[in-house]
């Protein structure tokens, strides 16, 4: 097919690149502790992209009939098109990375919906009053690159990932959080994984007060997500080219703590987003962002490459009927030194956050977040002292990694993340009481 | 597209569940986008593909697909018989009366009529408006058309084919003065055809101003405020903050959610009465016929202050023993339908604005909105920015203003509703599940509420 769409394009004298992608997604779902479904997602489509008269035109088409409609509309559309910078990359030799183990790809979803039932009898075990939903997701996806300029790349990858939340009813309620990512074939850890849902459950049966006020805060993995995104989009070439982000300029300068060093990682094995080449071809590879807090550069496709004189780094991602985008792939926040129970320890008064809702609703690109705590507990003399409701902290997220008072010495991979936690020795929290 | 009936009756014939159904989904979408004086995207796609969902002894099972041909007989099949090996669940369905129903758009009303050079020229016009503003220094500026019909056949005998068009754009303009850079955006959204879109240029043009304005504001700072609400924001926290509590799939399999949203219990003031409406001619969230071919209807959540009802699909409609209300919402062919809301607003009552400002003292008049999260009972939003108001009176610009709390605790606390009631669409939608974004509409009135948290410095 994609042979057939290319020599279209080509005769009407486009440069034409093919993105493909082949999608088998199988997804159990279970619900307040009962089985709720089973669903299966089969998905075949195709991008197309052109460069006539030196400009670029799109469409996109899951439909196999309409080839001819789908290299006429991205011709239509090139009239109109962004002038184009780049060249489409010729063939190359990619670097190796694990992106499947046969033992994911095979996995019955019988054997899914075992896991699921085993993890709601494990949690309800623990914690009776508990509702939990679980959804255990594989996806298998086998993706094409091919263009003018002789490229045919293809690869596929199966990721198996664990989500699980459950809700307690106890003084109003409270969400918790769990998620494992099974890509390598491992099964999961099912008693660990009902332990810190059952530690939590506890944690939360007792409400405390904490004063508005400035407190040292921890931030466990999944709470660090919500700091990292807008320092993130900060670091994507799209907002260098278009003259919007903060770290325009400040590559080279110490912006954030020395215990930061994060990187973008697209070669990780079994990484959920982990691959030998982006969407437009380009070898994946490792890229550092803040290496010891100094910026050290950001996250390119080909046409944002094109635009701000640099080079891809293998950054584009996308799905068929979009087009390439720079983005990250796996991002790797470095750990540090500290042990949880340690840093624990040397919280005389604070807060210890584990799930927030609210990120990416303010001024992102400038770093500012405002975050209402879900799922936060009050620390007193290291110990935790009842859960906080209705917290919120709000300020700028690199104002906040300037001064970090200690970083884990444990990665959690949170599928794409792999973050250990983070915490702050003075950050404002608003509260009600 | 054909007259798909006798196919899809052939593909769930080999299906002998208690109940089946199949949905086939065909559609063409155009989106071109700005960002600052350059064309970023322009692009145009073809989806065609579809889902069959199966349900048997109280379990579902359900598979997309985008390859239509004589497997998908086979597909079914093999659905219907992974679910039926599933351990059965004391569950039904109900049912629904057979049915055949067309609904077709306007054809004045068709996207694909309209050349591409006529969209094109329109959000280029609207982005240069932006543009040529002192002080703006980028923007991003995006339009998106899209126009589907779906089949829908049940085992039930209800086969339903429907048109659909959504057409909109949305404009952002960023704003710098030295360090600060600020942006402020708005968009608009209608089931109505490309003319909809046109004559817009006051919004457009108050979005540059309001851009500007922002960068000479300040933070606001940390505390508890009464605030009047916008109708944007207020008809965001409807949406947000009781909506998606309303939503019904949820509440279903939750003894404790169902007993705080009992309807009759008292939530609010007499004033207060929010609807979910997917019958409203023209808006976002509106459609004839929900996923599961369920006509779609007028739902009020609260009616008086007091819970009056639930947004249910089939399933959770039987659980509770409601009817369904035609809230079972794919966000495409990919996805098997779940509870969603429609249109969803605050009814007018008789304050106005002035009488808002006249009632406080110290506090905040918030406007527009970044989006809004939700856990059930706990909420955030954050406003796009807000005057301070002392003595019934605006004094200063504030931006970084986020509000959050308790859904319970701030329905009791408003205090006056407005009687200017604006619907808003847009071109994004609202996310669950996974599945985002689904084209919804929302709005209110101006409302007065006491004692919100403001997160800030």
């Amino acid at each position: 097919m994609e042979d057939e769409i290319l020599s279209l394009a080509q005769a009407r004298g486009a440069q034409a690149e093919v993105f493909s992608s082949d999608e088998n997604r199988t997804v159990v779902a279970f619900e307040a502790n009962e089985f709720h479904s089973q669903e299966s997602r089969l998905a075949r489509g195709y991008g197309l992209r052109v460069v006539k008269d030196g400009r670029v035109g799109f469409g996109s088409s899951s439909d196999p009939n309409k080839v001819g409609e789908l290299v006429q509309a991205a011709l239509d559309t090139a009239v109109f098109g962004k002038r184009c910078g780049f060249e489409f990359p010729g063939p190359v030799q990619c670097p190796t990375v694990k992106t499947f183990d046969n033992r994911v790809i095979m996995l019955p979803a019988s054997k899914m919906i075992e896991w699921g039932r085993e993890l709601v009898d494990a949690v309800r075990a623990r914690v009776p009053n508990l509702k939990l939903d679980v959804t255990i997701a594989r996806v298998y996806r086998e993706t094409l690159v091919a263009n003018s300029a002789g490229l045919n790349a293809r690869s596929s990858r199966a990721v198996l990932q664990l989500r699980a939340t459950g809700l307690v009813v106890h003084e109003g309620l409270i969400w918790i959080s769990e998620y494992e990512n099974l890509s390598s074939g491992a099964p999961p850890a099912i008693g660990a994984l009902a332990d810190r849902i059952e530690e939590r459950a506890q944690f939360a049966r007792t409400r405390a007060r904490l004063a508005t006020g400035t407190y040292p805060v921890l931030f466990t993995p999944m709470a660090v997500l919500n700091l990292l995104q807008p320092i993130l989009v900060g670091a994507n070439g799209k907002h260098l080219e278009k003259g919007v982000s903060p770290l325009i300029d400040k590559a080279g300068q110490k912006l954030l703590d020395e215990k930061i060093t994060i990187a973008d990682n697209g070669l990780r094995d079994f990484g959920v987003a982990s691959g030998p080449f982006d969407a437009e071809g380009v070898p994946r590879r490792r890229t550092v962002l803040f290496d010891r807090g100094v910026f050290t550069g950001f996250l390119f496709d080909l046409a944002t490459a094109a635009a701000c004189g640099a080079k891809s780094t293998g950054s584009a991602g996308r799905n068929y009927p979009a087009q390439p985008q720079p983005g990250t792939s796996n991002v790797e926040l470095a750990p540090g030194d500290a042990r949880f129970e340690d840093a624990l320890a040397d919280i005389r008064e604070g807060l210890l956050v584990y799930e927030c809702i609210g990120g990416g609703q303010s001024n992102v690109l400038a770093g500012d977040v405002a975050l209402n705590v879900s799922s936060g507990f009050r620390i007193v003399n290291g110990k935790v002292a009842g859960r906080v409701k209705d917290a919120v902290i709000a300020g700028n997220v690199y104002d906040m990694f300037r001064n970090v008072a200690a970083v884990g010495d444990t990665v959690r991979d949170l599928g794409a993340y792999y973050v250990p936690f983070v915490m702050f020795p003075g950050l404002k929290v608003a509260t009600r009481d | 597209m054909d007259n798909l009936k006798p196919f899809l009756t052939d593909v769930l014939s080999g299906v002998a569940s208690q109940y089946a159904d199949i949905r086939i989904e065909e559609s063409e979408y155009t989106g071109i986008a700005f960002r600052g004086p350059e064309l970023d995207q322009i692009g145009r796609s073809f989806e065609r593909g579809g889902c069959i969902r199966v349900f048997h002894n109280g379990n579902w099972g359900s598979a997309s697909f985008n390859q239509i041909d004589g497997k998908l007989k086979d597909l079914a099949r093999e659905v219907a018989a992974s679910v039926e090996a599933l351990p059965p669940r004391p569950e039904t369905l109900g049912t629904l009366p057979a049915l055949s129903d067309n609904v077709a758009v306007p054809e004045a009303d068709d996207p694909r009529k309209v050349p591409l050079e006529e969209k094109h020229a329109l959000i280029k016009h609207y982005n240069d408006i932006l543009l040529k503003t002192a002080g703006i220094t980028t923007t991003v500026s995006a339009y998106a058309d899209s126009f589907g019909k779906t089949s829908f056949l049940s085992s039930e005998g209800r086969f339903i084919e429907q048109e659909s068009v959504h057409t909109g754009f949305s404009c952002r303009a960023v704003a710098r003065d030295g360090t600060t850079v600020q942006d402020y955006s708005d968009s608009f959204g209608k089931t109505q055809g490309f003319a909809s879109l046109t004559n817009r240029e006051p919004m457009v043009e108050r979005i540059a101003k309001v851009a500007l304005d922002l960068v000479k504001a300040e933070p606001v700072s940390a505390g508890k405020y009464d605030v009047i609400i916008d109708p944007l924001l207020a008809g965001v926290f409807a949406h947000e903050a009781f909506g998606h509590l309303s939503e019904a799939d949820f509440m279903s399999t939750n003894e404790r959610l169902r007993e705080l949203m009992k309807v009759g219990a008292r939530y609010g003031v007499d004033d207060l009465t929010i609807v979910d409406d997917g019958t409203m001619p023209g808006e976002r969230g509106s459609f004839r016929y929900d996923d599961e071919g369920t006509e779609s209807d007028r739902t009020e959540l609260i009616k008086d202050g007091r819970i009056a009802g639930h947004l249910h699909d089939r399933q959770s409609a039987q659980r509770m023993g409601e009817q369904p209300t035609g809230n079972a919402r794919a966000v495409s062919y990919s996805f098997a339908p779940i509870v969603r809301m429609s249109n969803t607003y605050i009814e007018p009552r008789a304050y106005n604005i002035e009488d808002m400002l006249d009632a406080v003292e110290h506090g905040l008049y918030v406007c527009g909105s970044r989006g809004g999260m939700t856990e059930l009972e706990s909420f955030t939003f954050s406003a796009q920015y807000a005057w301070l108001v002392e003595h019934g009176r605006q004094t200063r610009l504030l931006r970084n203003v986020t509000l959050s709390g308790n859904v319970f605790e701030t329905l009791k606390n408003i205090a006056m509703i407005g009687d200017d009631l604006v619907m808003f669409g847009g071109l994004g939608g609202c996310g669950k599940g996974g599945q985002a974004p689904l084209p919804v509409g929302l709005g209110a009135p101006h409302i007065l509420i006491r004692n919100v948290v403001i997160g800030g410095r």
